[in-house]
């Protein structure tokens, strides 16, 4: 097999290993610092790469990408901060369990799990490429619009309150996300003739906003500097996970993996959706849902393996047909074609040594990102031993220097201060974050391909419907919701109604 | 990056006072692209970048300024100091169909512009598979099935739009317009059979066709490509449409004429040095250099263009 004979050797070649551990050490360290992303390193690193052999260019941004998933979870699960959009659910136990002085053990699980997940992504990128190429390229308007709103059902569960407050918070990420050109018809919405939401508004400015800045507001106002935090400990023992805690992340992680590796492939959703339907889901087959939010390991192990899963087989379109799924993957199509080295079906015979090389790369890059994250807890943990005025003070910075790297543009750092106190405020009203962002994240998509999709149809909604695939996503969609009413219609009649709002 | 910045900007203070025009480049240039890293015109500016430095002595450092469909960049670069330090990339037709469509910061009237160096004309394709296999096949399906051919673009008022409402007025046809948020996206439902027609830049189509994708039909350029040359005109097909993206040089309104020179020269030594020839084939960019009076011409020329065919038929 040519992943052996080709692949491995180019993967191990001295230059190639130290650009893959230099790509997973900045991707981890672009993770775990607020604001910035994959995007924004890779956007930095691109011109760097222009002047290296091509294999070593990809390979390093490569790592960098998936690097950040690793990373990410680190701030969510320390500080409540989420280090990019794909670990803003790990921020709903993971902090939790770092509140309970378990952060170690939080670490220690969603790195494992980031490892099984990232795994299990590459076996099914090497064992069924051409078939998520064709299942990606299954994908029209209708059936994405029809995927979007099975995930906006979905997610539409995680708030951990009043279901009402929940749906009202989707409803608000609805309307956030219509902000900017409508493509459809090239009208400017609710931009109120500010020029800086011409784009709309960013989602990591929203996701800082409403998570870090928030957090911090939160924290001042707590009065001692000091906050009521269990002491963690930093010993190897303190982060071992107990039996019970493996017992329960084994089955969220291999779903977690599998929901990653199918919905990595399909264009703009990626991880971050990924993350939050493995969430929704784990939530829904839990046999006691009301531990999530308070600490649930389920609910950060689930999540972190798909979004891992979902950044390695997110490659195949961008490898195979040269069709990136999402700006960064545009980026390293980018880093490729300056060599003047097309992404696309005939890579993997005219490149042997970049396509196999790179695969290779992943697994190398997965146990280097575990050897690296490992010791690393320790460090991290100890931040949280960092009293509260030293510490909140440098996140702020933290998160407006990440929002300013990313856009490059003062306004968002505005817009992101705003969103801080209007998340602070949603807190005092008991109001969850975590609704808006999906609302914000899918509705765009909910919108635009169900006018594409009916526009095709000729305005015929029953035509989208019998698409096979399409209707059948919308018929479990239907299913699911009917379920979910008949189910809290019977809550509400044996007298277990959630509190009436 | 900001390193770079302090440096120029104190090198620069120090010698305000001397004569800049002279000993023009002696500090690095800023080259703004209003697209992000990774995009064909960061490409262009990227590889153009290297030989310029050489030709210059200076680095010539690409920053990109992504946003409102490309005016942050462009009012960046008009609101720069006309010294020559700060130059930009302007793509055609966005940097003059905007200011048209609605109000914007910049205005086409105040850059100098010195020199175009890419001009990617606008095809048309089919699924691999489609039962289409010309201009023809399409224009008389059209006649007989009105709006019911589906054609992606990336966006209304977008170089693939404005040209395929062109081909509709030519052909006296009707299409249906189908809009995504990007290149890819319209590439990724062509090849998954989701829409009838691609109309997007011959460059990446060209690519996508030798990998057995999609098929290109036609494109609209003057004359046919080097790098596609399967790929007939819609000239010849009978079709009066030439539409392409135009990537140029320009800078801030009013900059020194020996400055511009300067520049100009070196842009005239990139693309006739071979390496960049071959780099330009590879990428591929379509080439197409035009020098300081022809550029403004053309400029000239495309501006009265959409300003017309916004008067007749406005596209959004």
């Amino acid at each position: 097999m040519d992943l052996f004979t080709v692949g491995f050797p180019t993967a191990f070649s001295l230059q190639n290993l130290a650009f893959c551990f230099a790509g997973v050490f900045l991707g981890t360290l672009a993770g775990a610092l607020p604001g910035i992303g994959a995007l924004t390193a890779v956007t930095l690193l691109l011109p760097i790469t222009f002047h290296l052999d091509p294999t070593a260019a990809i390979i390093m941004l490569a790592g960098v990408y998936y690097g950040t998933e690793y990373g990410g979870s680190t701030a969510s699960i320390l500080l409540n901060l989420p280090g990019t959009a794909a670990n803003a659910v790990t921020c709903l136990d993971g902090y939790p369990m770092s509140q309970q002085g378990r952060a170690g053990v939080a670490l220690f699980v969603t790195t494992a799990g980031s490892f099984v997940g990232g795994s299990i992504g590459i076996l099914v990128l090497l064992a069924m490429a051409p078939l998520l190429v064709s299942f990606s390229l299954a994908f029209g308007p209708a059936e994405y619009f029809a995927i979007m709103v099975f995930g906006l059902l979905a997610s539409a569960t995680i708030a951990q309150g009043s279901p009402l407050k929940g749906l009202g918070m989707v409803v608000m990420g609805l309307l956030l996300g219509t902000v900017g050109i409508d493509i459809n018809s090239g009208t400017y919405r609710f931009t109120f003739g500010f020029f800086d939401l011409f784009d709309g508004i960013s989602l990591i400015v929203l996701a800082m906003g409403l998570f870090g800045v928030t957090e911090v507001i939160a924290a001042i106002s707590e009065k001692s500097g000091d906050r009521d935090r269990k002491l963690n400990k930093v010993s190897l023992r303190s982060m071992i996970p107990t039996r019970e805690d493996v017992r329960r992340s084994i089955l969220p992680v291999l779903r977690g993996s599998g929901i990653g590796s199918i919905l990595g492939p399909l264009p703009g959703t990626g991880p971050t959706i990924a993350s939050f339907i493995s969430y929704s889901i784990e939530k829904r087959v839990a046999k006691d849902p009301s531990r999530f939010g308070k600490g649930a390991i389920e609910g950060i192990a689930s999540p972190e393996a798909s979004n891992n899963a979902a950044g390695q087989t997110a490659f195949v379109p961008t490898l195979l047909l040269g069709i990136p799924g999402s700006a960064t993957m545009a980026l390293m199509i980018g880093a490729l074609m300056i060599h003047g080295i097309s992404p696309g079906p005939r890579l993997m015979a005219s490149h042997p040594e970049i396509f196999w090389g790179l695969i290779a790369s992943f697994w190398i890059g997965n146990v280097l990102l575990v050897i690296l994250n490992i010791p690393l807890i320790g460090i991290w943990v100890r931040l949280l031993s960092i009293p509260a005025n030293m510490l909140y003070p440098v996140v702020v910075v933290l998160i407006c220097l990440g929002t300013y790297t990313a856009t490059n543009n003062l306004f968002d750092v505005w817009l992101l201060i705003f969103f801080g106190i209007a998340g602070y405020l949603m807190r005092i009203l008991k109001f969850e974050p975590a609704p808006v962002l999906v609302g914000f994240i899918l509705g765009p998509m909910v919108e635009e391909n169900l006018r594409r999709a009916m526009l095709l149809a000729d305005g015929n909604f029953l035509e989208i419907v019998s698409r096979p695939l399409a209707g059948s996503i919308i018929a479990v969609t239907v299913i699911m919701a009917a379920i979910l009413l008949i189910l809290s219609i019977k809550k509400y009649y044996s007298g277990q109604a959630m509190p009436a709002e | 990056m900001n390193l770079v910045k302090v440096i120029a900007s104190a090198v620069g203070l120090s010698i305000l006072s001397a004569t800049p025009v002279l000993s023009y480049p002696d500090r690095p240039v800023k080259m703004i692209v209003a697209y992000t890293a990774g995009g064909a015109t960061d490409l262009a500016a990227r590889t153009m970048a290297t030989f310029m430095e050489k030709q210059l002595g200076q680095p010539v450092v690409v920053i990109n300024r992504p946003g409102a469909g490309g005016e942050l960049g462009f009012t960046e670069v008009q609101s720069a100091a006309a010294d020559g330090y700060t130059i930009g990339f302007v793509n055609m037709p966005p940097f003059l169909t905007m200011p048209i469509e609605r109000k914007t910061k910049y205005s086409p009237d105040d850059f100098t512009y010195i020199a175009n160096l890419v001009d990617d004309p606008v095809a048309l394709a089919v699924n691999i598979e489609s039962e289409f296999k010309s201009i023809e096949d399409i224009v008389k399906h059209a006649k007989e099935n009105p709006g019911k051919l589906s054609y992606g673009t990336t966006g209304v008022g977008s170089d693939d739009h404005l040209a395929a409402l062109a081909f509709e007025r030519e052909a006296g046809i009707k299409l249906k317009h189908i809009a995504f948020s990007g290149g890819a996206d319209v590439r990724q439902a062509l090849i998954g059979g989701h829409i009838d027609l691609g109309v997007y830049n011959l460059g990446v189509m060209s690519r996508e066709a030798a990998d057995n994708l999609v098929r290109p039909l036609g494109m609209m350029g003057d004359s046919r490509w080097d790098g596609a040359p399967d790929v007939p005109t819609f000239k010849e097909a009978g079709y009066d449409v030439v539409q392409g993206a135009a990537r140029g040089i320009a800078g801030p309104g009013g900059m020194p004429k020996e400055v511009t020179a300067k520049l100009a020269q070196a842009i005239q030594k990139t693309v006739d040095d071979p390496e960049f020839i071959d780099l330009a084939k590879k990428a591929p960019l379509p080439l197409r250099f035009l020098q300081i009076d022809d550029y403004n011409a053309y400029i000239r020329q495309e501006d009265e263009k959409y300003k017309k065919l916004w008067a007749s038929q406005p596209w959004n």
